[in-house]
């Protein structure tokens, strides 16, 4: 089996749900004859032409609109928004419309519409290039939210969107496009919606994260493997709706646990994930909970970028801090 | 001292102030010759001109992005969002541009807008004019978020909210508009942004809130009262930045939190509030931190019942703070 990349399994997820379903679509800027921005549909519009891989004005806004009635009229478009700082202007179609058609129809339309986010930083980009507005979508009632940390789950999981009879955002996490390579098998992949997965199995800590952030985790647990401190890794990589079992089945066991995101911290999606802590595992915390998260400031320039983002060493420090208390 | 409404308040700080400072601008849907769709703004432009209190298209991010060049040219701006459900094609303008503007020009441009929005249900607004937002903005570095619970929290934060240098998202329960009244002193008057105000006394349970539900947690606590329940009704005043000593002093005291918002539960405010007491106050807990929220559907159904469904009661509150007492 081949080993690819991220990029290269969602590329194969797109060709390969597109042949199957002539209702698969997809829009966005500059998807078309360029294949997008991070090649992720590269070679699509050669293939299924321009009825098939739209490009879109510079225009988020009607982006998401538009496949929103596409959706209601009975295709199956999957929009990209080039990079997640660009995801505002279209925040009124997706709070206002696409979250809401379903129930304010009774049930009468769907929307099966995937909207495709790059997001995150750590690549050196300018500002509005590294956001990570997820918090902003998981509070908003009728999306689904995914974020695959592996090209599996990447193809996996974008199997399961384009399935979904209902909206789903899916975030890519854009450092993680081309940072890893493993074995994904052709045709479909079965990774359902919802399920977390435990990225590494551990006894004293539980730490819990998404996207990009996996790959500090792990680092900081094989750092701390080398003193014998056992570090159980969940990617939730569904973030609504949230697998909040996994997580307190991991803390009840550990009676630690660390939450790790990229995003700022106040009103992040940590808060929801600690609060759920303590509505389930409440009683079998020996330590308090801690977040390891970027700043309350703006996405900075990217020399100012490391200083930002978590590091390996802050999470290390607030694993060891959960073990001393 | 005159007794007002909480409606009457906001119009009276805004006549003030547009009394006060002449940079001071009142500018949005419907809030010049009709004084806004809830009257807040009645009489404004008749006093002041349609220089100062100006009506603007139905353009949420033109009303924006506007007030954000007249305020980095030195004006006072306050525009209204006409609904609170009307603000999201403004985000681009408010997230990218007024809450970085400082930022990104290094200290070289400030916007200090502030931006009125009436917000909330159990009004029969039904699904575009019932929602509650304040999570989505509480989440956005270079933001302050203000929501009053009183006529006098909301004449003395509106002051403050318009002197701060920075750009200020201030949340009027429609709810509070006409239901609520009290003392308002004449003189113009600021209180902090950041402080939370300790609006009853109890040692049992804390309650948690803002907005409306603060008086909500006040009939509540009445009831509590009777069954011999004491409650703290801590009103934070502010979500962004909001005033965690007053949570930590409370949460010493009781051990036993009660966190009410009528938003959206999963990723609302609630839970930075629990975050933070789960990380600072763990060993003082005597029970897990509660949510009383609304659901996790879209705010809300025009529907009596529906809407009830959806609504945070008083008869709520005293049912979750009863649980807590219990432990």
């Amino acid at each position: 089996m081949a080993e690819i990349n991220a990029v290269t399994a969602i590329n194969q997820a797109l060709l390969e749900m597109m042949q199957v379903d002539p209702r698969v679509v997809l829009l966005g800027e500059d998807v078309g004859p360029n294949g997008g921005v991070f090649r992720v549909s590269e070679g699509l519009w050669q293939q299924f032409g321009d009825q098939r891989v739209m490009d879109t004005p510079l225009a988020e806004s009607g982006i998401v609109g538009s496949a929103i009635g596409m959706a209601i009229g009975g295709l199956r478009p999957i929009a990209e928004i080039q990079f997640m700082g660009f995801l505002y202007p279209a925040l009124n179609q997706i709070f206002s419309h696409l979250g809401r058609v379903g129930q304010r129809s009774a049930g009468k339309f769907r929307v099966p519409l995937v909207v495709r986010i790059p997001y995150g930083g750590g690549i050196r980009a300018p500002e509005q290039h590294a956001d990570s507005a997820e918090a902003m979508l998981v509070h908003t009632p009728g999306l689904k939210v995914v974020v695959p940390s592996t090209p599996y789950d990447a193809k996996g999981l974008l199997y399961a969107a384009v399935e979904d009879p209902d909206p789903v955002i899916f975030l890519e996490p854009i450092k993680l496009y081309r940072l890893g390579r493993m074995e994904v098998p052709s045709g479909r992949v079965s990774v359902p919606i919802g399920p977390a997965r435990v990225a590494r199995g551990g006894r004293d800590v539980t730490v819990v994260t998404w996207g990009a952030m996996n790959h500090l985790a792990m680092e900081a647990a094989n750092e701390l493997a080398q003193s014998s401190i056992s570090v159980e890794i969940i990617d939730l990589r569904t973030l609504k709706p949230m697998d909040t079992k996994t997580i307190a089945e991991s803390v009840q066991k550990t009676g630690r646990a660390v939450v790790l995101h990229e995003a700022p911290r106040t009103a992040g999606l940590g808060g929801e994930v600690v609060a759920s802590i303590q509505d389930e595992a409440f009683w079998w915390l020996k330590t308090p909970v801690r977040r390891v998260t970027a700043y309350d400031v703006p996405y900075p320039p990217f020399a100012w970028e490391d200083w930002y983002m978590p590091t390996k060493e802050r999470l290390v420090r607030a694993i060891q801090q959960a073990l001393a208390d | 001292m005159a007794q007002m409404t909480f409606l009457e308040a906001i119009r009276e700080t805004l006549r003030q102030e547009l009394a006060r400072d002449e940079r001071i601008i009142v500018y949005g849907e419907d809030v010049g010759v009709r004084g806004g769709v809830f009257r807040v703004t009645e009489g404004l432009q008749a006093e002041f001109g349609e220089e100062r209190v100006i009506d603007s298209p139905l353009a949420e991010a033109a009303i924006i992005g506007t007030a954000i060049g007249a305020s980095v040219n030195g004006l006072r701006p306050i525009p209204e969002i006409q609904f609170a459900d009307f603000i999201f094609p403004a985000m681009n303008q408010i997230i990218q541009e007024a809450a970085r503007m400082r930022y990104r020009s290094n200290n070289d441009f400030e916007v200090p807008i502030v931006i009125r929005a009436p917000f909330g249900g159990g009004v029969r607004g039904g699904i575009y004019h019932s929602q509650s937002i304040e999570a989505f903005f509480a989440h956005v570095p270079g933001m302050k978020v203000v929501i009053p619970s009183t006529p006098y929290d909301a004449k003395g934060l509106l002051a403050q909210s318009i002197e701060d240098p920075d750009p200020v998202l201030f949340l009027e329960h429609k709810g509070l508009y006409r239901s609520i009244r009290g003392e308002v002193p004449e003189e113009r008057y600021l209180l902090p942004l950041g402080k939370a105000d300790l609006k009853r006394e109890g040692k049992d349970v804390t309650l948690i809130t803002y907005g409306l539900m603060t008086q909500l947690a006040l009939k509540a606590a009445d009831s509590l009262a009777e069954e011999g329940i004491q409650v703290d009704v801590l009103d934070l005043r502010t979500i962004r930045p909001f005033d965690k000593e007053a949570i930590f002093a409370s949460v010493k005291k009781t051990g036993k939190v009660l966190i009410i918002h009528e938003d959206n539960r999963t990723g609302g405010f609630g839970g930075e509030i629990s975050a933070v007491i789960a990380e600072e106050m763990l060993f003082d807990l005597d029970a897990p931190i509660m949510r009383l929220t609304g659901p996790d559907v879209p705010a809300m159904g025009f529907s009596p019942p529906l809407e009830h469904a959806f609504m945070i009661s008083a008869e709520k509150i005293v049912e979750e703070a009863r649980k807590l007492a219990k432990f």
